[in-house]
């Protein structure tokens, strides 16, 4: 097995997954602080890669500064879709349950909107430098992959930043590691959920304008890409911020050197069958420390 | 009053099996006979599911071997048609024997986890079954039809299906009132606390998981002979999954009855949705219905209904 | 305790009861009058939806064409078009549906091939004609007589068109070594039977030969391993997502075959739309297209070109249309609507489709059609056989334009 083919394929795979792990984190957060399950997390990734693909398309704006455009738009959609359906659930005897019947109800919903807007034709976003690389000796660097991966890196500190840093971020944190004492201290719940649900959207449109760098998309693909979120931020652990970003490597690495190694048949099943086992022995994920 | 309950139960129950003999058309059998496959695939589920909180995402996988290992075993048997129905009871075995070897790792994880680990395993399953030409191949397999007329094969599904629910059910009532029911569901509410009260959980959990593996194996059997092609696509779909899991907690998990209620409530509504609306339209009523039903039932219709009985 | 199960019975029963009423309700009214009902189901939602999207469009223009014509039969026609979402289930449930409640008249063919391999013994039980494109040449050996290809989507024959020209080429020029990759699915699977005859007849070697499964994420090592082993020509039986990544990953690791065989992704408009000249010179087959001389293709593509502003029409818009094309001059040609002498003049008569004359065999397949094409500056190009070439293919493929 030559070296060229391992690295390269493992460049590619990290890229890959550090993007899952931005569209993750904001799942991870709703999880984690609010105990709502966002079905449609990867719906509203998807409403991102649409508005940067129609904004590409008929005002020629690059992704990237187009995210500037979208994810402050998902932000505000975000917060009157808490106030309007996840606050009146929030009163549910198990949230985790009701969340994502109601959220799973909201991702049928959008899929079908962005079918009527969009139509059924799958889509690829291309900016110019969509299929060019940085060549590095024998190594490749898909531009594309490589702002993906920018995008991501970028959208994870923030959120890192964001709750390490910032009053608002801090009391995010109290409140979901101590609800009650967060009250007594005037943190107002209700306020602070709707800003994480927000957030969480947002990065949610960020990844997916990095996702659909990487791949095509449909109104259905929001499917597949759950499925992915959902690895991610199992194995990273919920609510873990540094954990999501840690498995996006870890699931980049595993497909990466699958790839290099193993009959390409067996890819997918490699890659899911070790999650299983390692899930098996690490059920709480990788970090098992609550908090970031 | 509680004479009158399953006296009841047993008419309806009637009905339902003499429902061929008015001579409706085959679509309608066909369509009952999906109805009761939901619910057969919701009230399994809710054994494990409901009862025991331990959420499955992967329940599809025993669905699909059940449809792959019949569609197998009447192939390599050369089984005539009538006798390939019989061998989808051997194929909810095999079901259930993957159940117990994978869920007695498995179920030692919980919450969330417990969910993904479930979900990935169907994808293995779903997989393997492409991947490997002795399980079924991504190509499908195709089963042999009844040489009688359509109306009566359709007939006989039927009533096999019903029969299936009705088994179904009963272990699903029992398990309600049963000690049995009662651990699964102190596991449920606090497993630590369950443990101190020298609950099997353990057994109780592998128990009640190998049983919710079982009939969705029957059940898939059944259906793999209703569709006459199977493809891995069409029974190990993460959506047949997230239905079986949504129509539980719809109706209300827990409950024998909130299975039922979801699933006949959900598939009719799909159906009745595809007839009179146009195709995305349709589908966001649909989507529509669980946002509307969770914000005023948040806790399941079973509960809604629970409470306002209660309060009357 | 006893008042909850007062509720529970109760509940029940009104479940039970709602499900009746559901179920009694008659299918709106039709099928009533002079009207010609064809029904059946079509992915409208879900993974689908483009493909069945664009064939409803394609049956669509063939009944507002025979209906300001006079009808069949005199009669008009009408669609009963249910939505399947996608799922082979629903499929078979809607074509039972169609054929026993609503009473169509005429079935119309599904969409993809794993829903139309499902169908075939539905039509066969109830005896009704069903033009499709079938599920590839397995579907057809099971012995059906009511089903038929007219045209067929053959993966069998996919490529016949492009290996024919390959062998005009002189052996010297020919690429020595080639690369398969394949989707793990029936479409994917059957494609590479052409591959498997025809590299042996060519002497072309295959050096690798992998299949893979859906989601196809990432196709790096894919590419990377093609050009280490320098295969001089890549085949990607796929679809349109995995095929986009694999195209993508070539030109960004600058691997440039002399040529790039892609399966069915290329047929669809938004591989020219969506890809642009990174999607130029990619070779596949068809068994349709706007540009061959058969008699109503003008047509269809002036249609495209005011409606949808195409070029040429979608192959499954030319599907749609074709298997219309067929029923309705099996019913004309047989005078009736009794399903059994509308398959009977099917098998011995011929009919004149935009995908040319067909006539059909046991199996309810016509003689093996394929036209190899090429893309050429974001147009499909008709490069073989030699008496329909539009053009003359880019052979080998230039370099990528950066």
């Amino acid at each position: 097995m030559d070296a060229v083919l391992i690295i390269q394929s493992l460049i590619s795979g990290i890229m890959m997954g550090m993007v899952y792990a931005l569209l993750g984190v904001g799942f991870s957060l709703t999880w984690g602080v609010m105990h709502v399950i966002h079905i449609s997390h990867a719906a509203f990734g998807l409403i991102g890669a649409y508005l940067s693909y129609s904004l590409l398309q008929y005002c020629g704006v690059d992704p990237v500064v187009s995210a500037a455009v979208s994810v402050p738009l998902l932000f505000i959609t975000a917060c009157g879709l808490y106030q309007l359906l996840i606050r009146p659930i929030t009163r549910a005897q198990n949230i985790v349950m009701a969340s994502m019947i109601l959220t799973f109800g909201l991702a049928i919903i959008l899929e079908n909107i962005m079918a009527l807007i969009w139509k059924a034709d799958p889509r690829v976003l291309t900016p110019t430098y969509s299929s060019g690389a940085l060549i590095a000796g024998p190594f490749y660097f898909q531009y594309p992959h490589l702002v993906g991966f920018g995008l991501s890196v970028l959208g994870i500190t923030a959120i890192y930043l964001f709750l390490k840093k910032t009053y608002t971020g801090m009391a995010v944190r109290a409140a979901w590691q101590q609800p009650e004492a967060a009250q007594l201290y005037g943190v107002n719940l209700y306020r602070i959920s709707m800003i994480t649900f927000a957030l969480a959207v947002s990065t949610a449109g960020a990844g997916g304008i990095s996702l659909a760098l990487l791949n095509s998309f449909e109104p259905h693909s929001h499917n597949l890409w759950l499925i992915y979120l959902f690895l991610v931020v199992i194995v990273g652990g919920v609510g873990n911020v540094i954990g999501t970003a840690l498995a996006g490597l870890i699931i980049g690495v595993i497909t990466g050197l699958s790839m290099a190694f193993l009959p390409f048949q067996w890819v997918n099943l490699v890659t899911f069958g070790l999650l299983m086992i390692f899930l098996i022995f690490r059920p709480h994920g990788l970090i098992k420390q609550e908090g970031m | 009053m509680n004479k009158a309950y399953p006296v009841a139960l047993a008419i309806l129950v009637i009905l339902l099996a003499a429902f061929p003999c008015i001579g409706p058309e085959v679509y309608y059998l066909s369509f009952m006979f999906s109805v009761f496959m939901y619910v057969i695939l919701a009230s399994s589920w809710n054994f494990i599911g409901g009862y025991g909180g331990y959420l499955s995402f992967g329940h599809a996988a025993f669905f699909g071997i059940g449809a792959f290992a019949t569609a197998k075993l009447a192939t390599m048997l050369q089984l005539p048609p009538m006798l390939t129905m019989l061998a989808s009871i051997p194929a909810g075995g095999i079901a259930a024997l993957v159940a117990l070897i994978v869920g007695y790792p498995c179920l030692k994880i919980r919450g969330p986890y417990f969910s993904v680990v479930t979900l990935c395993f169907a994808f293995v399953v779903d997989l393997a079954v492409k991947n490997i030409e002795f399980l079924g191949g991504a190509e499908g397999l195709w089963l042999k039809f009844m040489d009688i007329p359509e109306k009566t094969s359709r007939t006989i599904m039927y009533e096999v299906m019903l029969l299936l629910m009705v088994v179904t059910l009963a272990v699903s009532w029992f398990l309600g009132r049963s000690r049995f029911g009662t651990g699964l569901t102190a596991i449920r509410s606090d497993e630590e606390v369950a443990e101190t009260m020298a609950i099997p959980t353990a057994k109780l959990k592998i128990q009640a998981f190998v049983l919710s593996a079982f009939f969705p194996g029957v059940a898939g059997g059944l259906f793999a002979y209703y569709l006459g092609y199977i493809h891995a696509d069409a029974v190990f779909s993460i959506n047949i999954s997230i239905l079986i899991v949504l129509m539980a907690m719809f109706g209300g998990g827990g409950t024998w009855l909130g299975p039922i209620i979801g699933a006949v409530i959900l598939t009719v509504v799909n159906e009745g949705l595809s007839t009179f609306a146009q195709a995305e339209i349709a589908r966001i009523i649909y989507g529509a219905l669980f946002i509307v039903v969770t914000i005023f039932m948040p806790n399941g219709i079973m509960d809604f209904f629970r409470k306002k009985g209660g309060k009357t | 305790m006893k008042e909850n199960r007062i509720k529970d019975f109760s509940m029940f029963l009104i479940t039970a009861v709602l499900c009746g009423l559901m179920l009694m309700t008659p299918a709106a009214g039709f099928g009533a009058g002079k009207t010609i009902v064809i029904g059946g189901s079509l992915p409208l939602t879900g993974a689908y939806a483009e493909t069945g999207q664009w064939i409803e469009k394609g049956m669509r223009f063939w009944a507002d064409e025979i209906n300001t014509k006079g009808g069949l039969l005199g009669r008009p026609v009408e669609f009963k078009i249910y939505d399947d979402q996608s799922d082979v289930g629903k499929a078979v449930t809607f074509a039972e549906k169609v054929i026993t409640v609503d009473k169509a008249d005429l079935l119309f063919g599904g969409y993809p091939g794993t829903a139309a391999r499902a169908v075939m013994p539905v039509a066969e039980k109830h005896k009704y004609v069903y033009v499709s494109m079938g599920g590839h040449m397995k579907s057809f050996l099971q012995g059906y007589t009511y089903s038929f290809g007219a045209p067929p989507l053959m993966g069998e024959w996919w490529y016949e068109g492009f290996f024919q020209w390959l062998a005009t080429v002189p052996a010297e020029k020919r690429p020595q070594k080639a690369a398969v990759y394949t989707i793990n699915n029936p479409v994917g699977l059957s494609l590479i039977d052409s591959i498997d005859r025809w590299t042996k007849k060519l002497n072309i070697k295959i050096v690798i030969n992998e299949k893979y499964n859906a989601p196809l994420a990432d196709a790096t090592a894919l590419i990377v391993k093609a050009k280490q082993s320098q295969c001089d020509i890549l085949f990607a039986n796929g679809f349109f997502p995995d095929g986009v990544t694999m195209m993508k990953a070539a030109k960004a690791l600058d691997y440039n075959p002399k040529a790039i065989v892609q399966g069915i992704g290329s047929v669809v408009p938004a591989w020219v739309k969506e890809l642009g000249k990174d999607g130029d010179y990619v070779f596949s087959g068809t068994v349709l297209s706007g540009q061959l001389k058969y008699p109503g293709n003008d047509k269809l593509n002036a249609y495209v070109k005011k409606t949808y502003n195409l070029n040429e029409y979608p192959l499954y818009f030319g599907f749609g249309y074709a298997w219309m094309q067929t029923l309705e001059q099996a019913v004309t040609g047989a005078k009736t609507l009794e399903q059994t002498k509308i398959r009977d003049w099917l098998k011995k008569n011929e009919v004149n489709t935009i995908a040319g004359s067909l006539t059909f065999d046991e199996r309810g397949l016509p003689a093996p059609i394929n036209f190899g094409t090429q893309l050429i500056n974001g147009k499909v190009e008709l490069i073989s056989p030699k008496n329909i070439q539009t053009r003359e293919p880019v052979y080998p493929k230039p370099a990528w334009e950066k």
